[in-house]
Order: structure tokens, then sequence, then C-alpha cells
């Protein structure tokens, strides 16, 4: 005899069972949700309040070409701005190509960073006469990649060699082209370089590059020859052995001395560049090295067994499952890393955060005492770091769960 | 069983007039200080299959493994298709191309479809074409009964799809030889018989296999030859029929009253 199939028990909707299931199931339950409902009201009504009574946001308002390029030089602003629009130009193409439908990380980053252009483009319309061209540009080359992308797929063949142009492009478009002093393309010093842009320099450099010599670092670690394998750890070991803020002393005291040059030849930012990279590098490698070993062996055997070369396994079979296993731990790092550049004003660098010590230190001694606008500007750097590190943590998230269609 | 039974080496020549594929002369191996296999003697001639069982721990699949050089050994001859297996990479890598392996955990690659799966080998080691290498890929999933699943991932079949996803994989390579590590030992029993029957197929087509396994219905049906092993060595050899019906060897005896 079977039993025939029932449908399950109707649960109780709306927003009234809603509440009782989650917020009060129970007196404890009941407590807990009031109490919290309290302190965040208490505390929301008071934020609020002191941002828009008693905060002065003047000098933050004051101060945007400071918190952004530092001392950049004002006529060649345009080059900075040419950088974001290349890369958004790309982002757009990137994003423009996948069909729509499909769950797309580059587009979600691509719309969220343009809605931020289109946002500083109506600013500099308003009121930034020196930038008010070249916003108008970046937005114009975010619509235009991806109208791109959209139009002419095709285009998605030379990505990868645009996209891997762009850096050493972008480095020579803001550094500029040495000799004939005067011309548009005229050489800025990097010690002229700070705020936000630098930021976005380190960690944009630091990530990339410590990716692969992250994954170098930890096959080294597993490889059968005892001076690479021993190399690897000891560059590992010490490296992770010591606080950045200690390596960004030493790179900026050790570098010009074991390359035997004068120290005003290597600039600081070369020499946090270094360190940063070293630094974030060697905490790849553990990341990488939990990923290869997250891969069973079989796999490799498998590979093996096909005849496919120990290279080629490497690069088909393990390195993409290990990579995809610790896509957490290395957003992660990187987002870690994003907030540690504020340690370069050991080196005599003026990275994002570090503005908001030099704003504070330029006020009249009256704000001073009163504590000042050092809340406001802690405020404001810390939306702005938390904007672009959710961003990744976003980004991170979706790409685990695209790349985990048909996980075993 | 006295002592000069225990010592006396047990070989397991393929029949004479048969061309010889692999050929395993005094073979020694160790794990650390560990004597997994002691004096292998065996051959296995084109088209014949061959059955290899015995307890856990006596060294069936080691000895499968050393036959394509997963496992390195220490002492002893391994020749496949003529080839030597020795440290020489070029001589290993021709070997692999030749035979083909099904891993007891299928071992396909999750990150890829079922058709990339397969065709991957074929592309980069064969350097074939891509159409081509998938028109064959999808003539042996038809001839595994699962044509329909060429874009699904791995993670989205049953294991006795995945098993035959595998066996697919390693023929669309187009190998001389079949090496089977007990192909449908992590299976529900449900589904071990399509496995098997895939199998049942290609033995009858000719291929030459060499089969660890416990299932005693496929050596029966289509296996040449048996082989049992115990702690390292080889006890006994004959044909299935030999082994159903009187086995000689103690150790045999009591094996087979365990599984059968």
């Amino acid at each position: 005899m079977m039993i025939p199939s029932r449908l399950p028990p109707v649960p109780a909707t709306g927003a009234r069972a809603w509440l009782r299931d989650n917020l009060f199931s129970s007196t404890a339950n009941s407590i807990a949700s009031v109490v919290t409902l309290v302190l965040v009201a208490w505390l929301g009504i008071n934020l609020f309040s002191w941002m828009f009574f008693d905060a002065t946001w003047q000098q933050i308002w004051n101060n945007l070409k400071l918190f952004a390029v530092y001392r950049y030089p004002v006529e060649l602003l345009w080059r900075p701005l040419a950088i974001i629009g290349m890369v958004m130009f790309l982002l757009g193409v990137s994003s423009g190509i996948t069909p729509s439908g499909e769950t797309n990380i580059t587009r979600g980053v691509f719309w969220s960073f343009s809605g931020l252009v289109f946002l500083l483009t109506v600013l500099a319309l308003l009121s930034w006469e020196s930038v008010r061209l070249g916003w108008v540009m970046v937005s114009l080359a975010c619509l235009a990649g991806y109208t791109l992308g959209r139009e002419k797929p095709i285009v998605a063949k030379a990505l990868p060699w645009l996209w891997g142009a762009s850096l050493p492009l972008g480095f020579v478009l803001l550094y500029g082209v040495p000799g004939d002093a005067g011309n548009i393309l005229r050489v800025v010093e990097t010690r002229e370089w700070g705020g936000f842009m630098l930021t976005l320099i380190i960690s944009v450099v630091g990530i990339t590059v410590s990716f692969p010599l992250g994954i170098a670092l930890a096959l080294g670690r597993r490889s059968k020859l005892p001076a690479i394998k021993y190399f690897c750890i000891g560059f590992i070991e010490i490296i992770r052995g010591a606080p950045l803020i200690s390596w960004l002393f030493i790179a900026s005291l050790l570098v010009p001395l074991l390359f035997n040059v004068s120290p005003d030849r290597i600039g600081p930012l070369l020499r946090a560049l270094v360190a940063v990279t070293l630094f974030s590098s060697a905490y790849m490698a553990e990341n990488v090295r939990g990923g290869l070993q997250a891969v069973p062996r079989g796999q490799r055997e498998a590979a093996q067994a096909l005849g496919l070369s120990g290279w080629q396994t490497l690069k088909m079979i393990v390195l993409p499952q290990a990579l995809k296993a610790v896509i957490p731990a290395i957003v992660g790092q990187s987002i870690g890393l994003f907030k540690d550049t504020s340690l370069v004003f050991i080196v005599g660098l003026f990275d994002f955060f570090n503005i908001a010590n030099t704003v504070v230190a330029n006020q009249p001694e009256s704000l001073l005492v009163t504590g000042g606008i050092r809340l406001e500007l802690s405020l404001f750097v810390a939306v702005i770091y938390f904007f672009f590190a959710y961003r990744m943590s976003i980004a991170s998230r979706q790409l685990e769960k695209t790349l985990g269609v048909g996980e075993r | 069983m006295s002592e000069a039974t225990m010592s006396h080496i047990v070989r397991a020549d393929a029949p004479e007039g048969g061309e010889k594929i692999i050929e395993v002369d005094s073979l020694n191996k160790w794990f650390g200080e560990f004597h997994v296999l002691k004096d292998i003697n065996m051959s296995v001639n084109r088209g014949e299959v061959v059955v290899v069982i015995g307890p856990s721990g006596s060294g069936k699949s080691t000895l499968i493994r050393c036959v394509n050089r997963l496992e390195e050994h220490q002492e002893g001859k391994v020749t496949v298709d003529g080839i030597e297996l020795t440290d020489d990479m070029r001589n290993i890598d021709m070997i692999r191309r030749e035979t083909g392996m099904v891993f007891q955990s299928f071992n396909l690659f999750p990150h890829l479809t079922v058709l990339e799966n397969i065709t991957l080998a074929p592309i980069r080691v064969r350097k074939w074409k891509k159409s081509e290498a998938e028109e064959r890929a999808h003539y042996f999933l038809g001839k595994v009964g699962i044509p329909e699943q060429a874009n699904k991932y791995p993670g989205q079949l049953s294991g006795g799809q995945q098993q035959r996803v595998a066996i697919a994989r390693a023929l669309t390579m187009g190998p001389k030889v079949m090496l089977f590590d007990e192909p449908t030992s992590a299976l529900d029993p449900e589904v071990i018989g399509e496995v098997l029957e895939v199998m049942v197929t290609l033995a009858k087509e000719g291929m030459t296999m060499m089969v660890v396994t416990h299932e005693m219905g496929f050596a029966r049906e289509v296996g040449d030859r048996v082989i049992f092993m115990d702690s390292g060595q080889i006890v006994e050899v004959g044909s299935p029929e030999h082994f159903f019906s009187n086995p000689t060897e103690e150790r045999t005896k009591s094996f087979l009253s365990k599984i059968l």
C-alpha cells in the first residue's frame, strides 16, 4: 500500500509572522530585539544630528584635490584622469561583451564605479573648473567602452593584451617622459604623488605583482629541489615574521645600500612598492599553498595518466582548482593590503589616510583644541575606504558563486 | 604451508605465441621501509584481459600503478609496448599516452565540463584539432551510453555516469592498453552494473585490459587470466574457472571464501 504524497503545511507569511518568528520568538529574543533597536536608534539619531548640525565638512571640500592626488600639478591632472578613463573604458568593454542575463562580476564592478564616475562628473561640472573636461571625458569613456563591448564582442580577444598594456602605459602617463621640460608629458617626480591616487597605485601594483610572485613561492616551497625549497621557505617565513612597518623601514634603508646607489636615486615610492609587494607575496604564497593542498592527489595523477606534462598539469588542472579554493583568502588579503598602504608614511609618502593628518595639522589653533575636524576627516576617510573594500568583498562573493557551478 | 612454498616465486607469464605488451620482470618496490611489491614477474599479451585480485594492502593497486609510472619502482624492469620505464621523462610520457587509466575515485576534473575533460588530453597531448577531438569524444560518450551529458560538469552526474565519463576520457586517447584500478569500488551497488557492462563490451571488442577488481562476475565473464596477490607477492595464477572450481593455495581459498 503506497502512502500518497501530501503538500507541506503552509507557513504563515507576512510582516507580522516574520517579526514573530525572527525577532519575538521567545522572551529572551524579544528583550534582545528591543534593546538592540533602542541602541541602534539612539546611535543613529546622535550620528545624524551631529552630521547635519554640528560637523564642519568645509575643510574636506576645500582639500579634495589634496585627498585625491596630493601635490600632483593641477595643469597635469588630465593624466591621472586619462588613466581612470582608460581603466573604465577597458572595464566597460569587459562587462559589455558578456551577454546580458548571465551573472557577471565585471559588470557589477563596472556599474558601481561608473556610478561614482558620473557623480564626480556632476560635481566637476558644478564646481571643479580644472578637471571639468577631464571628468566628462572619463564618463564618455565608460559609456564608449560598454557600447563597444556590446556592439563588437570580437574585441574580447584583444582584452588580455590591452589590460596587460594598461599597467605600464598608466605608469608612463603618470610619471611622464624624461627630457624636454615644459612638455605636456613632462616628468612628475613620485614625491609629488599622493592621496587616494597613491593608495590605489600601491594596492594595485602590490596585488598584481605579488599574485604571480606568491604562486611561484608556493610552488617553490613544494619543489623537490632543496635549494629552491629552502630559499622559498626562508623567504616566506622571514617576511611573515616581522610586521609590514618594519619592512618599510628596512626597505627605505636597505634598498639603497644593496643596490649601492644614493638614497635620492631610488624614490620613496619604489622602496615602498618593493616592501609592500614582497610582504604581500609571502602571504599570498601561504594562501596559494593552502589551495594547492586542497587539490586531491588523484587530480594530478589523472592528468599525468593522460600524458599531460608537469607544466600542463599545473596550469590546466592543479592551479585553477587551487586558486578557486582560496579566492576568499586572496580577496581578504587584497582588502588588507589596500588598507595597510596607510603605513607608507613611514617612508615619507602621503597616501590617502595621511592626507587627513596633514589637513588637521594645518588647521587654525582654535579648531585643534576643540577636537577640531579630525572626526569629520576620519569619517570621510573611513567611508571611502569602506566603499572600495566592500565592493571587493561583494565581487569576491559573486566570483565564488559563479565559479562554484557544477562543483562536487 | 611450509617455508619453501612461502618463498617460492610464482610467475604470471602470458601464454606463449602472443605479442607481449606489458612485461614486468623481478619488480620490487618499497614505501619507505615497507616492502610492498616482492619479486613480481608477469606479462600481458595484446588483446588479453588480466584480472588482479587480492585483499586490501596486498599491493595490487601499487602494481597496476607501476605500469604507467604513477608509482616509481626501485628494482626490476617494467616494459610497456617495447619501451622500458626509466627515469627518462620522454619514455614515461610515451607510455602514458598509450595506456589509459581508470581510477577508483574517477578523478574527473571538476572545473571542466564532461566534454572538456575528455578532449583536454587529445588536444594538448595528441595535438588533434578541437573539432576532431570533440567528434571522437562524442563517439565514445555514446559508446559508454551517456551522449547527452557532454556539457554538464562532473559534479552534476551520478557516480556511475562519472566513471563512464572517465572510461570515455581514457578511450578517446586511443590507448593500446587500459588499466582499471578498482573501477567499481566507490560506486553504489545499483550502478556497478552499468560500468561493468561498458568494461565487458570493451573486453569483447579485444581491448587489452589489466583490471584490479573484486567483481568476480566480471572476471568469470571476460577474464582470460586471474592473478591472486597477497602481501606484495603473486600467490596464484590461473584461468577464472580454475579459481572458482579448485584454487590450490590456502590463502586463495580463504580470500575467495570471504568475498564470494
